[in-house]
């Protein structure tokens, strides 16, 4: 199990299509992957789940991935999340 | 997605009985003219041509002559309306509408039968003549297709239901059919554009309400559940596109952005629907033709609930 902190670092944080990029990623993944903030954890396989975190410019969120293909999915959501900043401003 | 049917012209005649109840044309002379053929959706008002103006004459096209030509002819001396009358008539034309009931020249009407052109006379207007012929024609020559697919009016929604043979079009359609929509047609719909902008599909004249079920056979939807249950024609408004699920395929998640597909030119809401057993289909079809209507009128739930959740993200004490 890997548990690591990203910081969301686009404007309008996670909004609807940023919350599609991030489900679309996490379903290409046979682990378990969820996100929390606040303490407030769901499925990041589900796209009104990671709607409901509210998590704007700044804030933190925690992801937490369990399974075989752990490592590449924490990856690949830390690309989407830092590196790429779901690929707007 | 399909290749393009089109009907490269009508005869004079066909023009005479098909706009019969819209124009009610009487024939004058002769039924000289009937074998011509129409190719073109336009109408000419004959107007300068017979003032011996013919170098952009388009000819070729269904005549009018209302009270300026009439009323012109009217005021030449017998021998220039003659030449007038020879030089226009000269061209090939298809036939001559004369409207408002004006009495044509006889230097016209024997010109016309000299060279085995049709005249028509109504009462009608030049004005109210031009648009219900227009409308007529543009129906003839607008552009047409074949798509493989059932259309089903859909609370009012006008739902074209696409896919691969036997991915259940025809159950899909039957499933919205017992629970009280209207089957316009299924398996083979025919497309017409009406103007530039809407799609109209129709059945075949054979198929008509007929629907084929697999293991059963063919079965008459009109007959089975009544005249309710069916309908002619109807507007296009949204395509839903079945597909077989696929793992490696990525669907529709959030709505805010809409997908279009392009038939005859006009461009269309699409939705594509992935088939998964269990999945009530029939009611995700009623979802999206509401869904639709919404849409229609500016409301997208997607996009707005977006816009609240962007809205509350950049409020206070958020980070």
């Amino acid at each position: 199990m890997i548990k690591k902190t990203f910081r969301i670092g686009n404007q309008h944080g996670i909004h609807a299509r940023p919350a599609g990029q991030l489900v679309k990623i996490a379903s290409r993944f046979k682990s378990s992957i969820y996100i929390s903030k606040n303490g407030n954890e769901v499925n990041a396989k589900s796209i009104m789940g990671v709607l409901m975190l509210e998590a704007g410019y700044g804030s933190e969120v925690v992801v937490r991935v369990d399974g075989e293909d752990e490592f590449s999915a924490v990856e690949a959501l830390q690309h989407l999340i830092e590196v790429e900043k779901f690929n707007e401003e | 997605m399909s290749e393009q049917k089109e009907i490269p012209f009508i005869t004079v005649e066909d023009l005479y009985v098909n706009s019969h109840s819209r124009v009610g044309l009487q024939i004058i002379n002769s039924k000289a003219s009937f074998g011509r053929k129409i190719r073109e959706r336009e109408l000419h008002r004959s107007g300068l041509a017979l003032s011996g103006f013919v170098d952009v004459f388009t000819y070729w096209r269904v005549q009018i002559m209302g009270n300026t030509e009439i009323g012109y002819l009217n005021t030449l001396p017998p021998e220039q309306c003659l030449n007038s009358v020879t030089t226009v008539l000269g061209f090939e034309l298809p036939c001559i509408i004369i409207t408002n009931n004006n009495v044509p020249p006889h230097e016209l009407v024997e010109v016309a039968d000299q060279n085995g052109i049709t005249l028509f006379s109504t009462p009608l207007s030049t004005t109210t003549v031009i648009h219900h012929l227009s409308e007529y024609l543009d129906t003839v020559f607008a552009p047409k297709t074949i798509i493989h697919g059932s259309l089903v009016d859909v609370y009012g929604v006008g739902m074209l239901i696409t896919g691969e043979a036997a991915i259940g079009k025809s159950e899909l359609a039957l499933d919205l059919i017992e629970r009280g929509h209207q089957l316009v047609a299924d398996d083979v719909v025919h497309i017409t554009r009406l103007g530039m902008n809407r799609l109209e599909g129709a059945p075949s004249e054979v198929l008509k309400h007929h629907m084929e079920i697999r293991g059963l056979g063919i079965i008459d939807i009109r007959r089975m559940f009544g005249i309710r249950a069916i309908r002619g024609k109807k507007v296009i408004a949204i395509v839903v596109a079945l597909e077989q699920f696929s793992e490696e395929r990525e669907y529709e998640r959030i709505g805010v952005d809409e997908k279009f597909i392009e038939i005859l030119g006009v461009s269309l809401p699409l939705v594509e629907l992935p088939i998964l057993p269990g999945k009530n289909i029939t009611v995700i079809a009623e979802v999206i033709a509401m869904n639709q209507k919404l849409r229609d009128l500016g409301e997208n739930a997607a996009q707005e609930f977006n816009a609240r959740l962007i809205e509350k993200m950049q409020g206070p004490g958020k980070h």
